[in-house]
């Protein structure tokens, strides 16, 4: 019978520890979707666009081990090529180059095109060279080179739109690193969610533990603490044991006891209502 | 790995010196407040001014806000560094420019190097 509960308390253990890999947070289950479910468009820099990285051909380029469908920069036009089917710039934010190919619309082409020398824009939009373009499309690579598929390029005119676009590419290279903002002090937001998706990860697993137990009630904390100190084996301590050591309501002690179930901090062992501690 | 220009400020420019930098084309935004024949003075906010070594063909207007590609270099007469300006982009009013984004970028880009310069 024991040997039952230590089968399952090891299984509910290295369940909870396994699953979800670091740095793998938001790619889908399986990985088996491409770019058509991935709509999000993420600021970066020229850099880091020639730094991403493919797991394997035709595989979604990842920036910060997150998949990327669309990015947007900006940075200046450095060189103009226009051809029959496509313009190619020369793209420089002072990080890098990269060239981008915006393929021309024919239906668009027709009234629009009619400067020799000039990119083909949309309306009054005009892009000089040595102005500064804002660009938003996908990665591509042919052959071992890297190019942008542009789906727009603009020209752009204020410069505090330039800045803040690298302040947010900071923020979002930040966000992929290093986690939400806010998750790094104990506490305060950090709600219990953390612990079960896996966001805890980068912070060590006892830090992460820690993080979501800091925002919940202070039974909640008090039966953490039992169960990490009480001497018990493998199928933890029943919930009448709890409130009885404790001195608290059975009742309370359930509420409770959901709070951390929700959280991932304990599981439930022989059955609902006796708990252990989920040690990653 | 493509060329670079890292974003300054004038406290920066001792960093970039050929003597002590591999790489020492930057990037400098500020406010032109000065023109005399071969150089000009380009103002940048509260940080300081640098002195900007131009080229024959620039066409700098006292008063509009510029983007400065230059390497840092020693100015005649042992009177620090100044800024040889291998081209430059005009952004305009510099009344437009919230030029404490541009600091945060500044410090930001080096800060988290990783991105942007290294």
């Amino acid at each position: 019978m024991d040997g039952n509960y230590n089968n399952y308390s090891s299984f509910g253990g290295g369940g909870g520890g396994g699953g979800f890999m670091p740095g793998e947070t938001n790619s889908p289950a399986g990985g088996k979707t491409g770019d058509r479910d991935n709509k999000t468009l993420r600021p970066v820099t020229v850099k880091q666009v020639l730094d991403a990285s493919q797991p394997f051909p035709e595989a979604p380029f990842q920036i910060d081990g997150a998949d990327v469908a669309n990015v947007l920069f900006m940075g200046q036009v450095r060189n103009i090529s226009s051809q029959s089917t496509n313009v190619t710039y020369k793209i420089d934010d002072g990080t890098g180059e990269v060239e981008v190919k915006k393929w021309v619309d024919s239906t668009t082409a027709d009234n629009m095109d009619t400067d020799d020398g000039k990119a083909p824009g949309d309306g009054k939009t005009e892009l000089q060279l040595n102005g500064y373009a804002r660009v938003f499309g996908s990665i591509k690579s042919f052959g071992n080179k890297r190019y942008i598929g542009a789906h727009s390029v603009r020209p752009l005119s204020n410069i505090n739109e330039l800045h803040t676009h690298l302040l947010e590419a900071t923020v979002v290279h930040l966000f992929f690193t290093r986690g939400p903002p806010g998750s790094a002090p104990a506490g305060g937001n950090a709600a219990g969610t953390d612990a079960v998706m896996g966001g805890a990860d980068n912070y060590g697993a006892g830090a992460g533990q820690n993080k979501a137990l800091a925002s919940m009630s202070l039974v909640a904390k008090k039966i953490y603490n039992l169960l990490k100190t009480e001497p018990q084996d493998d199928s933890g301590l029943h919930m009448q044991v709890i409130a009885s050591k404790l001195n608290i309501p059975a009742t309370e002690v359930a509420r409770a006891g959901e709070e951390l179930l929700g959280a991932g901090v304990i599981f439930s062992t022989m059955d609902e209502q006796t708990w252990a501690i989920l040690e990653y | 790995m493509s060329l670079q220009t890292p974003r300054i400020l004038p406290s920066h420019l001792h960093a970039f010196h050929p003597s002590s930098a591999s790489s020492n084309t930057v990037r400098i935004l500020g406010t032109v407040t000065a023109l005399h024949g071969a150089t000009g003075t380009l103002t940048c906010g509260t940080n300081g001014d640098v002195t900007l070594i131009l080229k024959s063909d620039a066409r700098l207007q006292v008063g509009k806000l510029v983007e400065v590609v230059g390497k840092v270099a020693d100015l005649e007469g042992g009177q620090g560094y100044g800024i040889r300006v291998l081209g430059s982009t005009e952004w305009g009013d510099p009344a437009d420019c919230d030029y404490k984004i541009y600091e945060n970028v500044v410090n930001a880009t080096h800060k988290f190097k990783s991105i942007f310069y290294e």
